[in-house]
């Protein structure tokens, strides 16, 4: 994705009352993080699972959150979608980049990339491909289902090395 | 001490504030001596207590949260003593329960009696007290009321076979009864 839609998506968020961004770096989302920064509403974590507890605390204050995080860390995360996220029923949105999309990526996100869509359909977690063209609809997407208390994912492709 | 009895005396010295209780003993055991709204009981996702108080300081500054930890649970989230200490909540009181020991599963040993935690903390910002008696924490409690946080208090506990019920509600009902608590 462009930067300039990078950047476009944190500002609508912003926008659209998201208060919180928190989460572990990744480079296919690097503009978007950095507009965080920009604007002063970034907070980064040392673990994903940490993200999520944070972004807890805000929800049960009627915070909202977005987590970000590689599909390596979304990995990491599982356990904590399934026993606070999902049995406490608390709305995030997750962006999570997807690494190990593309043929040819980095050995190490090859497995992951390959099953993080079936990862994404049996943990029940609804979800949307964000891109430089749908960007603002996958946004309202999300911002709906964070309306109606639920939590959903929005992915980032990696269509660079 | 032991931690049921720690958890009843500090519990009940926390009125009206917040409380986010880790899973296994700890919360079984603040469930049975004191169960009130504005205690969070987390369940499963071990370790994540003191993300979570984190987050709501973060949300409530005017509110005191304190988190009710084991060694075990704080052990697999450390790297969470470094975002605290990085941002400074003055509102948040970090409790942590330590038998050296992962109890709920069988006792199994922790590293707490072979490291030390509270150079950790100290470390990373928080101001530390340590406590072996029933004593120490009454003075401990009546120091901090003058203090702001963010502060660790280690509280040295001993082994013991009694054992909490589980927590009996729903952890719909446990988030709705606490987001409401908070709005109060």
């Amino acid at each position: 994705m462009n930067e300039i839609h990078q950047r476009r998506i944190f500002d609508y968020l912003v926008k659209n009352k998201i208060e919180n961004f928190i989460g572990v770096p990744d480079s296919t989302m690097k503009y978007f993080i950095d507009q965080g920064f920009k604007r002063k509403k970034v907070l980064i974590t040392t673990r994903e699972e940490e993200a999520i507890g944070i972004a807890s605390g805000f929800a049960l204050s009627k915070s909202n959150s977005l987590v970000f995080m590689q599909n390596a860390g979304f990995a990491n995360s599982i356990s904590t979608i399934t026993s606070l996220v999902q049995l406490y029923e608390i709305p995030l949105i997750f962006l999570i980049g997807w690494r190990g999309y593309l043929k040819k990526d980095a050995p190490e996100h090859m497995k992951i990339g390959k099953i993080q869509p079936n990862l994404l359909k049996i943990l029940d977690l609804p979800r949307k491909i964000i891109t430089d063209k749908n960007w603002k609809a996958s946004c309202n997407w999300a911002l709906k289902k964070l309306a109606n208390h639920e939590s959903c994912t929005l992915i980032i492709r990696r269509v660079f090395l | 001490m032991i931690r049921k009895e720690a958890i009843r005396l500090i519990s009940k010295k926390i009125v009206g504030d917040v409380i986010v209780s880790a899973n296994g003993y700890i919360s079984r055991d603040l469930f049975e001596v004191n169960d009130k709204p504005t205690n969070f009981y987390m369940i499963g996702s071990m370790g994540l207590a003191s993300s979570i108080g984190l987050g709501l300081a973060l949300q409530n500054p005017k509110k005191m949260i304190h988190v009710f930890d084991g060694d075990g649970n704080i052990l697999m989230n450390l790297g969470s003593l470094t975002t605290i200490g990085k941002l400074k909540p003055k509102n948040f009181i970090h409790i942590i329960f330590d038998n050296s020991s992962h109890e709920s599963t069988g006792g199994q040993p922790t590293s707490t009696n072979k490291i030390s935690i509270d150079a950790i903390a100290k470390a990373v910002n928080f101001k530390v007290f340590k406590c072996h008696s029933k004593n120490s924490l009454d003075k401990i409690f009546k120091k901090i009321k003058k203090m702001y946080g963010p502060i660790i208090i280690l509280v040295k506990i001993s082994k013991s076979k009694k054992i909490s019920r589980r927590v009996s509600l729903p952890p719909k009902k446990i988030k709705a009864r606490f987001m409401k608590s908070l709005q109060s």
